[in-house]
This record gives C-alpha cells, structure tokens and sequence, in this order.
C-alpha cells in the first residue's frame, strides 16, 4: 500500500479496473453499516481487486458514553465482511443528548478525557480484535482546561489503549494555523513507531471575509504546504500508506489518480532512503 | 458532572444556540459557527442525496431551506448519514412554503422507501415458478419489498423524474390514486405502480395468505394472476423458499 483514494461510488467502474502499483482505497465506514444491498456489493467487489480500508467517522472516542451495541454490531459485521488492511476513527466527539453532530469536536485534552478514550478504544479494539488508527482533528478554537498536547494525549492514548495513529498532515496544518503553534514541531514530535497512516488533503479559506480561520473543506488539491509537512514527516518516519482525501467538488477519477502518483512517487522515494 | 461532560453540554448548547457565544469573543463565536456549519452541512447533503425528486420538484434553492429546517428539527441520531431523513415526509407535510404541493410529503415517503429497499438484507430472491410452489404455498416478501398507497400518482411521478424517463413523461402523469411498489432485483432498487390486482396479490401474501388465496384476491380485484405472479417473480418480490425461516 502506497498511495490510497477515497472510494467514491460514482468512480466505481474507474476504480474496480484502476491498476496503479500500491494503489489502495478507503471508504467511510458508517455508509457500508448496512444489511445489504448494492453499495456494500461495490464494496465487496473493491475489496476483491484492492486493499481497503475502513475509516469510522462516528465513533465518538472521546465522550463519556461507550458507542452503543448496535454500532459496534455493525461495525463488526463490516470488519468481518470486508477485512479491511487499516481500520480508523478520529480523536473527537460526536454524540450528546440523542443527536449525533456530524464533526470531530474539540474537547478539553485531561486524563478524565483520556481515560474515556482509551476505554472506548479498548472496548471496540478488543471486540474487533485488532488495533485502531486515532486520527488528529482540525481544531477551530482553543478550549481552556488542557492538561497536555495533543501530540502528548495521542501517545499517552497509544500507551494506555495499544492505538495506533492516523496523522492527518492536513490537519495538522489547519490547526496550527488556526490556533498558532508550530506544525513542523507537531509533526516532528510525533513517534515513528505508532504512525500506521497518513491523510493529505485540500483546505479553504473561512467564507466569513472577518475570519482569519482556514477551513479542512477537503474540496481543493493538496496545498504545497501540505506536501511539505508531510515530506517531513516520511522524511524522518518512513513511508506509511497515505490517503489523498476528497470529499467535494470531486474531480474525475483521472485527476485524483494523478494527484495520488505525485504522493506515491514521494513514498517510492522516501522507501529508498530507508531501508 | 464530569468535566469532560460539563464541557460537551456547553458546547453542544453552543451548537444548538451559536447567537448566544458572546459577542466579545468573536474568535469563538466563529469557530463554534464552523463546527456547526460542518455539522449541519454533512446533514443537508445527505438530505439532498436521499431525497433527489423532492429536490428536482421544488428546486435546489427552495429544497436547500427546507433542509436546513429539517435538519434543525431533526438532527441525526445516528451516524450513519446514508439513511438520514427518516421523518422528512411528515416534515413536509407540515412545512408551510410547500402547501400548494400537498402530496410532496407522498413523494418523500416513496424515496424514504427507495433508501430503506437500498440498504435492504441481500436474502436471494424466488426467481422462478416452478418447482415446490402449489396453491397451499406461502410466500414471505424479499426484505427489500416495499409498498406505498397514496391518494396521488407518486410512483408514474417518480418515474417521469428519472434520467432514463421519456421528454414530455412528467406532463402525461394522469393525476390519480397509485400503489407505488419498490423492490430491488439484482441489486438495482426499481420502482413500478402496482395495479390494484397485483397490489391485492402481494398484499394477501404480506398478510400471510396462501397463494390460492392471494389469487383469489387479485382476480376479485380485477387482476391477471399469472401475469401479475410472473411479474412479481422477475420484480425479486419473494424470498427464496430456502430462505424463510433464516
């Protein structure tokens, strides 16, 4: 596994007979949840050809509450019917009061909220048998309260629940940017040892002309920034398998396969200089 | 309380209410605006996905409104944004600005029933006549089956909103009472009006009659049996007899 797409429905014929060394897909894991029906037969007939994997937008790691029964069920049956290469969530919350908020929410970064999450994660890894990839969120604002980094709080997550990380590179600089710290020190602080995945993807400007926040829209090319942090980050770690996430204004299925044989170039490049 | 859980009932207040972040942290203010945007974008998108002739019939503009007041009445309680929108129909038929189109909510009803036939259990459907099948049989509907009666045309408008529909279908609509029926062979979702014969026939045997029974039903109301039975079969309308008691 080089460099993965996200799988899109609409390029499901492009995508079954893509042939491109490394190339792998991944694909959300809540909308394949199903009992049946066509779009699970397109993942089945993917997974056929490619490696996939199952990346969980609705965990909700970090809130008091283990994800509910039927949830796990679910993602369970997929995991079984699918035996994905890589299975990942974000390091955020989702749900409260009944109502399921489709975004990775910040949260004070404590050992209370450390302990929920390696709780949850032990919970679903254990039943999964199998370790989970905790990805870094986009931060918007600066809560007050924490009590570590966030760098600190995924390796302390690693240690206590056996996770491993997704490092979303594109996320890394959208927070940064946002809340003013150093994305080369997030990047380098990050062990070589728990990385299983990267992210790359496209940000906006904020549309609110008063606002200096850049947004995670995953609706542009990777930004030069991006590929730079994340030459940095395989620069020192090796090369993982590394998705070009897209997610509007999706393009033809020719021009993520060239934005991603920029990304497997990279890694080819960066798999010679560590052997 | 927790402070983790102290933290996420603020915040998600926040959410619900962004006009009460104070005005003297505009920095909050807006980023709490772009988590819930995120939020409630995700919601609306899926809403326009499940929900594609509604949208063709009011038109994006009008549909985009109506979303956004749906998905603040109806948040999603489930991760699983591809069958968001359960409750859309009887949203609809309370929402004021789409009064003049009374039978929308039948339409938002009919494409609920297209998503719930999508993500259906992939049981195998009977695929042919022969075989065990008698008068005294019972058949059990595929998973996928769905029926919907409705005082207008729903399924013929339905179908004239298709990409595959002939120029000129949406006029030739003849303005009528319709039993819509959704079934999905070979993995393709596929929506027929079902005439009173053959929706008397596929009801009998919902209810559990024999097909003798059902036969019955359908001739009284009108129907061709055999037709309507071979018609069902190739609609993947029954299980598999293997497949009953599983």
């Amino acid at each position: 596994m080089t460099a993965g797409l996200g799988f899109k429905l609409q390029h499901f014929a492009e995508a079954l007979t893509a042939r491109a060394d490394g190339l792998w897909f991944e694909v959300h894991a809540e909308n394949y949840m199903v009992d049946g029906g066509p779009r699970l037969a397109a993942l089945m007939a993917l997974r056929e050809r490619h490696a996939v994997s199952l990346h969980g937008v609705g965990l909700s790691i970090v809130s008091a509450d283990p994800p509910s029964a039927d949830y796990l069920r679910r993602l369970q049956m997929l995991a079984e019917r699918v035996s994905p290469a890589i299975m990942s969530d974000h390091l955020a919350w989702q749900k409260w009061g009944g109502t399921h908020h489709s975004d990775f929410l910040p949260f004070p970064r404590t050992r209370e909220a450390l302990g929920f999450a390696a709780d949850n994660l032990s919970r679903v890894q254990d039943l999964l048998g199998r370790p989970i990839l905790v990805e870094n969120p986009s931060l918007y604002m600066d809560v007050s309260g924490h009590e570590m980094s966030e760098t600190e709080f995924l390796i302390e997550l690693a240690f206590l629940s056996g996770c491993g990380l997704l490092v979303d590179v594109n996320n890394v600089f959208v927070s940064a940017s946002n809340l003013g710290f150093s994305a080369d020190d997030y990047i380098d602080a990050l062990p070589a040892a728990l990385v299983g995945e990267i992210h790359v993807a496209g940000h906006s400007p904020d549309g609110d002309p008063n606002s200096s926040l850049i947004i995670d829209s995953h609706g542009a090319p990777v930004s030069d920034p991006v590929w730079r942090l994340y030459e940095r980050l395989v620069g020192r770690i090796g090369a993982r398998p590394t998705l070009i996430e897209r997610d509007t204004d999706i393009p033809a299925f020719a021009d993520l396969m060239a934005e991603r044989a920029h990304a497997h170039a990279l890694i080819r490049a960066t798999e010679g200089t560590h052997v | 309380m927790s402070d983790l859980l102290s933290f996420q009932r603020r915040f998600a207040s926040a959410l619900e209410n962004p006009g009460l972040v104070p005005a003297a942290h505009p920095t909050l203010r807006r980023a709490i605006r772009v988590h819930r945007n995120t939020a409630m974008k995700a919601a609306q998108d899926a809403l326009a996905d499940n929900y594609p002739v509604v949208r063709a019939l009011v038109g994006e503009e009008a549909f985009a409104a109506c979303a956004a007041g749906y998905a603040e009445a109806n948040p999603p309680c489930d991760p699983r944004l591809c069958i968001y929108g359960r409750q859309f129909d009887a949203f609809l038929s309370g929402y004021v600005p789409f009064g003049s189109l009374p039978w929308l909510a039948g339409m938002a009803r009919l494409e609920w029933l297209h998503i719930e036939a999508l993500v259906a259990a992939d049981n195998r459907a009977l695929s042919s006549t022969s075989g065990q099948i008698g008068v005294d049989t019972r058949l059990s509907l595929h998973p996928a089956v769905r029926m919907l009666a409705y005082d207008a045309p729903v399924a013929s408008l339905w179908l004239a909103h298709q990409p595959w529909a002939a120029a000129g279908a949406i006029e030739r609509v003849e303005w009528q009472p319709e039993v819509a029926l959704v079934t999905r062979p070979a993995h393709k979702v596929i929506v027929m009006v079902a005439d009173p014969g053959m929706a008397a026939f596929l009801s009998a045997c919902e209810r559990g009659e024999s097909l003798g029974d059902a036969a019955r039903t359908a001739d009284e109301a009108g129907g061709d049996v055999a037709q309507i039975f071979a018609a069902l079969i190739a609609a993947g309308a029954f299980l598999k007899l293997e497949w009953r008691n599983r």
